[in-house]
This record gives structure tokens, C-alpha cells and sequence, in this order.
């Protein structure tokens, strides 16, 4: 059973310090979540989540360009025109067709990751959302029954202004 | 252009001002959208009794094979470059004035490319059998030719659409959920259902910033081969003027150059109907009128370099195109593109005390009948110009084909119209308050 805990901070420097503190204290990357309605800029490593994006693109464009210029080359063999003497399957001219979809490999593979790593079409957790307000930053942390006071201490030391059980 | 007074403009505010637009209609609106409404039914008509009795009722004759349709398909394709392609570049340069000024451009894009890609099929003719072209063998066991220009056009215009369209669509998720919070009935349904249960935490900010990222690299890559295509479609032909190398880059400057005048043109409508002149500001105009400016110059020097190179060849065949456009039946027209592309933005923009809103915008729009001269200049021509001097021809578009270009016009603006009322036209999300603007003298 876990205790959903919310502290409202006014800027990135208590909010800072309370992940500082709370990562210290053994609480994960998983436990934490910060809500913002903008994106918020945390100094390096406070709260790196590791993204595949980068690599997720280039997979799905040399996907793309493997099936684009295997189908091509498949379908100009198929049924082989007449080319005039000019080979039959020649990647310069079917080089745009691969390199579109290629593109097109990295357009939409980067957008399946965006929806997998933002956790926006994967089975949603049970765990509730603050009320978000203007130009507020929460942090949302998951502790143990146990733990409560002590995420609560910590929070307000860094400079919460206030702190509610969700 | 003035300078800004150093006051704040408050959150709140900043919300409601951009989310006014999307509360009930005015009767001025709903006129628009009537008008915009039925000047695009009638193309769609027309282009019905184009199919009805034959493509025959288009201006369309041998030689001259390629007219208005053609002159649209590439024209509307180079307008779609003002998106996604400035609003790429300037979220990869991280340029900070750009935020208020994306989504107007990359609604364009999406707009000028759902009605660019509707011209192949028009030209078509016979639109029923459209899907020939994609790649499954018919019922002689036929494949596409993938050699053929046309289906790279199909799968680059299929590529740069859903690239834009998700460009799009990624940085109004924020919007979205906070519309969805703040609306009720079919708005709230609609919102939610779009904003896929955003709920603002960091995961969902990290994946959005990187996915945009590296969206607006792929989707400058694309962009520019899209018009290089296009431009392959002439060049990869050996017909006088147009089997010319520096045809792809020509092509990508054109289309970025129509792709500005377009949006600074949306921009100025945007600004005054929706009361949005503390937001799209002079400087957003002074920054976008220089890189209209930058890019007139850039277009005389294609212009010259592709002209001189004819001239100076002396080919015969080739002299017979240069000559018709630059001193024969088509001069006035191309004279007028120089003027409407070169001397209009130069005088207007260039000479510092002379720009303005107003001068960039007439400016623009100059710069948008220059263009579409301009591919109608390369276009016609060539065609009715062929090398065999028995075969020349000309070219008269019918009232189908102006009735259809007309329409195309209307549905941009249609388009326009709706979106303008389901979505905030500024990233609310993006936009950093910033000190208001007075009135420009």
C-alpha cells in the first residue's frame, strides 16, 4: 500500500533540493514526478529519465529503408519494364523512394516512442494527479505509510510551501 | 518599430487573451466562413463536371498538357514550406521570438499541403483510377513504375503530411488538456480525447521537448526534399529550360520565400480578427519581413543564374523559351514577377524607415502573386514552346480551371476559419510572458 504525497513549490531551486533530498533519503527516480504546466528545467541529473528516442528513430528509418528498397526491388523484378537498357532495379532512381521512407520510418517511430516514453498510451498507473496550478511546480512523491513524515519533513525543509495527501 | 515598456503581462491574462478565440462565434465569422464556404463548393462542383463530361472542359491541350492544375499543385506545395520548415528551423536555433508565430505557420503547412496534394488528383482526369498509382500489381500483374517522378511525388507528399501533421499535433497536447479541464460538452469530449490524458507530469514534458526535437530535424529533411522533388518533375525531363541542375535548391528557395510572404500574410488576419496584437508583436513581424527580405535576394540570384546560364548557352531550342518569357507574348508577366518578387520586398523592406506591418504584409502579398507567376512562367512556356516549332501551342485556362484555383484559395481560408475555433492559435504552453507592445505609429 503506498502514500501518495503532493508538495507545492514556487520555483526549480526548492523543488531542487527537496528531489536532492529525497533521492539521498532512498527514494527512486520512480517514486518522484514533478507536475508543472510548462516544462520545467532541473539542473543536470537531478531528474534524468533515460530516453530511446534518439535511437528508436534511427531503427525505425533503417526499417523503413531495408522494406522500401526490398519492396521496390522485389516489384521492379516482379514484373521487369522496359528500362531502355538502363538497369532494372537501379538505386538511383529509386532512391527517393527509400529515402522517404526511410523518413517516413523515423517520423513515426520517433512518435510511438513519444507516446511509450511519456507513459500517455501505456496502461495508466493508479496513482493520483495534483491539481496543477499556473506557474506552480508539484512533486508528487510515493512513499510507504511509514515514510510520511518524513517526505513531508523533507519537502517543506527544502522550501514547499505547503504539502497534501493525494 | 517601438520599443516595450517594461511591464509583464500577467499569466491569467496571457490564457484568456488566447483562449478567447475559441468562445462563440461573431456574425462576422460565420459570413466568412459562408463565403469561404461557398467559393469552395463551387470548385468542388466543378470539379465534379470536370469528371463528369472529361478533362477536355480544362484549358489543357496539346502541347501544352500541364496548366493551372499544375501551376496550383506546385505553388500550394512551396506555401506549405512556411510551416513546419521555418518553425523548424528556428525551434532547432532555439530562437525564442518564434513561439508565438509556430502554430499559425505550421497550420499552414498542413492546410497548403492537404489542398497541393488534392491537384494530381485533379489533373488527373480520370481520378478513379488514382490507385494505380499505389504500389500493389493490378490485374495485369502490373507494378507502379517507381521510376517515375510521379509516385515520388505520392510518397513525399505522403511522408511531409504526416510529418506535419504530427508536428503539429505533438505541441498542442498541453493546450489540449488544458482545454479539456476548462470546457464542458462535446469541446470537453473532443479536447480529451485529443490530449490523450496528458497530465503534465516531467515524463510527459522530457518526451515531448525531445520527440519535438528531433520531429523538427526529420521534418527539415523532408521538407526540403518534397520541393526537390517537385522540382525533379520538370528537371527530369529534357525539355527546354527545365533539365536544369540548380531546379531542386531554385525550387526549395522559392517555396520558402512564398512559404514566409504566406505566413506573414495569416499572421496580419490572425492578429486583427482575433485581437491578438499584444502577442504576434512588430518584432515578430520586423524578424520575419528580414527573412523575407534575405530571401527576395536569394531568388534574384536563382532567377539570374538559371536565365544567364540559357542566355549565355545560346541553344537554340532553349532561346526560343527564354525569348517568349522575357520578350515575347509572356514578358509582361515575367516582368511583373520581378517586380512582385524583387522590387516590392527591396524598396518595402529593405529601406529600414519603410517597414512595418503594413508594408510587410503588402509586401507578402506581392510576393504571393509573384510566385505563383512564377511557377506558371516556368511551367507554360516550356510546354508551348516545345522544340519542334510545328507543334507550339497556347494556353488559355477555362472558367472550370479559374473557378477551381479560386476554390482552393477559399478552402485555405475555410480551413483557417474552423481550426482558428477548436485551437488556441499560440502555444499557450510555450508562450512566456512577455512586456505588451503599443500601437504601432
Amino acid at each position: 500500500m503506498s502514500v501518495y504525497l503532493s508538495g507545492d513549490f514556487a520555483s526549480v531551486e526548492p523543488a531542487t533540493r527537496a528531489i536532492r533530498d529525497l533521492k539521498s533519503r532512498g527514494y527512486g527516480l520512480g517514486d518522484l514526478v514533478v507536475f508543472s504546466d510548462e516544462p520545467i528545467i532541473f539542473p543536470p541529473g537531478v531528474l534524468r529519465r533515460p530516453s530511446h528516442m534518439s535511437l528508436t528513430a534511427v531503427l525505425g528509418a533503417i526499417t523503413m529503408f531495408l522494406l522500401a528498397s526490398g519492396f521496390v526491388y522485389f516489384a521492379q523484378h516482379n514484373y521487369p519494364l522496359i528500362t531502355g537498357g538502363m538497369p532494372i532495379f537501379s538505386f538511383w532512381a529509386s532512391g527517393i523512394i527509400s529515402y522517404e521512407f526511410t523518413m517516413f520510418g523515423a517520423i513515426v517511430s520517433t512518435f510511438g516512442c513519444f507516446l511509450w516514453e511519456s507513459g500517455l498510451v501505456r496502461k495508466r498507473e493508479e496513482a493520483p494527479v495534483p491539481h496543477i496550478q499556473p506557474e506552480r511546480i508539484h512533486l508528487r512523491v510515493r512513499c510507504r505509510p511509514e515514510q510520511t513524515d518524513e517526505a513531508n519533513h523533507l519537502m517543506l525543509r527544502a522550501g514547499a510551501s505547503g504539502v497534501t495527501r493525494l | 518599430m517601438a520599443a516595450a515598456p517594461e511591464v509583464i503581462i500577467p499569466y491569467h491574462e496571457v490564457r484568456d487573451d488566447l483562449w478567447r478565440p475559441l468562445g462563440p462565434a461573431s456574425n462576422r465569422y460565420w459570413i466568412a466562413l459562408s463565403i469561404a464556404f461557398a467559393v469552395a463548393a463551387w470548385g468542388i462542383l466543378c470539379w465534379g463536371y470536370q469528371i463528369y463530361a472529361g478533362i477536355g472542359v480544362a484549358g489543357i491541350r496539346r502541347p501544352v498538357f500541364w496548366g493551372f492544375y499544375l501551376v496550383n499543385f506546385v505553388f500550394w506545395i512551396g506555401i506549405s514550406h512556411a510551416g513546419t520548415l521555418i518553425s523548424a528551423i528556428l525551434r532547432l536555433t532555439d530562437a525564442g521570438w518564434r513561439k508565438p508565430v509556430t502554430r499559425v505557420a505550421e497550420a499552414i503547412t498542413v492546410f497548403a499541403l492537404m489542398i497541393g496534394g488534392m491537384f494530381p488528383l485533379i489533373h488527373l482526369g480520370r481520378v478513379w483510377v488514382f490507385y494505380w498509382l499505389i504500389p500493389y500489381p493490378n490485374s495485369r500483374l502490373l507494378w507502379p513504375n517507381f521510376r517515375s517522378p510521379l509516385i515520388w511525388d505520392l510518397t513525399a507528399i505522403v511522408t511531409y503530411l504526416s510529418g506535419s501533421v504530427i508536428y503539429l499535433y505533438l505541441p498542442l497536447i498541453p493546450d489540449l488538456a488544458q482545454l479539456a479541464e476548462e470546457t464542458s460538452g462535446w469541446r470537453k469530449r473532443l479536447y480529451s480525447a485529443l490530449s490523450l490524458g496528458w497530465t503534465g507530469s516531467d515524463r510527459e514534458w522530457h518526451s515531448l521537448e525531445f520527440a519535438m526535437k528531433l520531429m523538427a530535424g526529420l521534418i527539415l529533411a523532408v521538407a526540403v526534399s518534397v520541393h526537390t522533388v517537385v522540382a525533379w518533375d520538370f528537371s527530369m525531363s529534357v525539355a527546354p529550360t527545365w533539365h536544369s541542375t540548380i531546379f531542386g535548391p531554385y525550387f526549395v528557395t522559392g517555396a520558402i520565400f512564398s512559404g514566409i510572404a504566406a505566413l506573414i500574410l495569416v499572421m496580419t488576419v490572425v492578429r486583427r480578427a482575433l485581437h491578438l496584437e499584444k502577442y504576434l508583436l512588430s518584432k515578430h513581424f520586423n524578424n520575419l519581413s528580414k527573412l523575407l527580405l534575405l530571401l527576395s535576394v536569394a531568388w534574384l540570384y536563382f532567377t539570374a543564374a538559371e536565365n544567364l546560364t540559357i542566355w549565355y548557352g545560346n541553344d537554340p531550342k532553349e532561346m526560343q523559351v527564354f525569348g517568349v518569357r522575357t520578350r515575347g507574348g509572356y514578358a509582361p508577366f515575367f516582368w511583373f514577377m520581378v517586380f512582385c518578387n524583387f522590387v516590392v520586398p527591396f524598396v518595402l523592406l529593405g529601406i529600414r524607415r519603410l517597414r512595418s506591418i503594413t508594408t510587410a504584409t503588402i509586401a507578402s502579398a506581392c510576393v504571393l502573386v509573384g510566385m505563383w507567376l512564377e511557377r506558371f512562367l516556368i511551367i507554360i512556356p516550356t510546354l508551348a514552346t516545345p522544340r519542334l516549332a510545328a507543334a507550339w501551342g497556347h494556353y488559355a485556362p477555362t472558367w472550370v480551371e479559374i473557378s477551381i484555383t479560386c476554390a482552393t484559395f477559399s478552402a485555405m481560408v475555410m480551413m483557417y476559419l474552423i481550426f482558428s475555433k477548436l485551437f488556441p492559435m499560440i502555444s499557450i504552453w510555450e508562450f512566456e510572458p512577455h512586456p505588451p507592445e503599443p500601437e504601432e505609429e
